[in-house]
């Protein structure tokens, strides 16, 4: 039987987290709090959405994708008063003007025969920026201060994965010639644009910058690592 | 993107036909379809209760679920455009940011409950569109104010699919049907969820507003008696749809609401009566 009292390292040989990371606790609430606002822009345009869609097929899938974007707003909600931000709504704000553009462009496309413009804004456009943003977030935060943050970003990021399939796959199902490919590739190219000019979901740095990554050196030689 | 839509802006595709509600339920086509059940002819018309042994009771069975899956369709679109229609804030014309989450959770839940009528229309033998679509479930959720649209929507009309999905499930098990019977159960289960989540937030936002919480009450009992439907639902023997007071009470209704919706039918009732009375008068 294995002696109880022996000494054992706090971190098993398996257990390869570290402390360093790129985001100090502002910087993490600053992301969290874009991560909210593009959140419940998305699920209020998807809920807007599905009186407005006549594919019942895609009006049943909105809906259901509705939620999850919801439900990872309050994910992010919930994380603000961790990161010292006791007023969530204080830092539930746009990364900066160009994102507040990319929505209205988003959501400007309101008619039934706009379906195709609706789904590409979603998920060729948004959903890829917001995999972008958190995937570069969850591989550049410490693994061990800001555990609570890498498991929201794995729960939304797993959501993200299956409905930015759903969403291709809807894509794929209304594009039915020449006409629909240029229709989907000119909605993609005009709100891509924008979102370039934002930076990403969370401005620019978003996915790193060379300032981000200079910070996240300096952070590793703070840690040792 | 423009808020508050009207139900003309509803999307379908081309199989749907729609009908005004008063159509609908006034449907005079003798038994076999769902107008024949409720007609206004009651010598063609078979025991009201949806029991196996009323004539035309499938044909029955097949329309109310239609019924339901369109009212599935439109309290998706309802919760949906909840969601988008107002600002967050703590004003009588915005809402919370918690209510807009519930109301994102109920869009999955109706979207699920779409996608379970469809797959038990196709069981029961039903396509899509075989039967009219009437919006009244839309026009409530058409409401500015969202507390008005919370009671007319969340707690009479959820509020009746409770009924519904009861009699319809007590249906499933008297009929031998457990597809029919294990469908209504999930349902049902959700629909409770969304009545008290009506109850919950009519309580909140108009804990320090009396007059807002009076027009609420008021909203909802105009649409509680217009869908008792002359009788429809109810709590007498040969309601087609039963009262179901245990699922109203775990969805917050207390006894006393349960009741004037119970006072409100038996009323209905009486004035379709009368007015069926009054045709045969003057035939």
């Amino acid at each position: 039987m294995p002696d109880p009292k022996k000494p054992r390292p706090a971190f098993a040989p398996w257990d390869r987290r570290e402390l360093p990371g790129a985001f100090d606790v502002e910087e993490t609430a600053r992301r969290v709090g874009n991560y909210k606002w593009i959140e419940m822009r998305l699920f209020e345009a998807l809920g807007g959405w599905v009186a407005t869609v006549p594919e019942l097929d895609v009006k049943m899938r909105i809906g259901t994708h509705c939620y999850k974007h919801a439900w990872h707003s309050e994910l992010w909600h919930k994380r603000l008063p961790e990161l010292r931000e006791m007023n969530p709504e204080r830092l539930t704000m746009p990364a900066n003007d160009a994102i507040v553009e990319f929505c209205e462009a988003m959501t400007d496309a309101e008619g039934e025969d706009k379906t195709l413009e609706k789904l590409v804004g979603v998920y060729r456009v948004l959903i890829p920026h917001k995999i972008a943003a958190y995937t570069y977030h969850l591989n550049n935060t410490s693994t061990i201060t800001d555990a609570p943050t890498i498991r929201s970003l794995k729960l939304a990021l797993n959501d993200e994965f299956e409905d930015w399939r759903d969403g291709e796959m809807l894509i794929q199902s209304l594009i039915d010639g020449p006409e629909d490919v240029r229709r989907a590739a000119d909605r993609q190219a005009y709100l891509e644009e924008i979102m370039v000019r934002a930076g990403g979901i969370a401005g620019p740095g978003s996915i790193g910058t060379e300032d981000v990554a200079a910070k996240a050196g300096a952070a590793s030689v703070v840690g040792g690592a | 993107m423009k808020r508050h839509l009207s139900v003309d802006d509803l999307a379908r595709d081309s199989r749907f036909a729609r009908v005004d509600f008063r159509e609908r339920f006034n449907d005079p086509r003798p038994v076999g379809g769902r107008g024949g059940a409720y007609g206004s002819d009651a010598s063609k018309r078979g025991p009201r209760q949806l029991s196996p042994e009323r004539p035309g009771a499938p044909d029955a069975a097949r329309a109310l679920m239609h019924g339901i899956f369109v009212g599935e369709i439109q309290a998706l679109e309802g919760a949906g455009r909840t969601c988008y229609d107002f600002d967050l804030g703590r004003t009588s014309s915005d809402v919370p940011y918690e209510l807009k989450l519930d109301m994102a959770r109920q869009c999955w839940d109706e979207a699920r409950h779409c996608e379970i009528s469809v797959k038990l229309s196709e069981w029961m033998g039903t396509e899509i569109g075989e039967f009219a679509e009437s919006t009244f479930l839309f026009e409530a959720a058409c409401n500015p104010d969202p507390v008005l649209r919370l009671t007319g929507v969340n707690r009479a009309l959820e509020g009746l699919a409770i009924d519904v999905f009861n009699t319809m499930r007590e249906f499933g098990t008297v009929s031998g049907d457990p597809v029919l019977e294990f469908c209504e159960d999930w349902m049902l289960a959700d629909e409770v969820t969304h009545v008290k989540m009506g109850s919950d937030w009519l309580r909140r936002l108009t804990a320090d507003d009396p007059e807002r919480l009076k027009r609420a009450l008021e909203f909802q009992s105009v649409v509680d008696k217009l869908f008792s439907g002359g009788g429809f639902r109810g709590e007498e023997e040969d309601s087609p749809v039963r009262l179901a007071r245990r699922f109203r009470q775990l969805a917050g209704f207390t006894e006393e609401e349960i009741d004037e919706i119970s006072g409100l039918s038996r009323e209905a009732r009486r004035e379709a009566e009368a007015m069926r009375a009054a045709v045969a008068g003057r035939n």
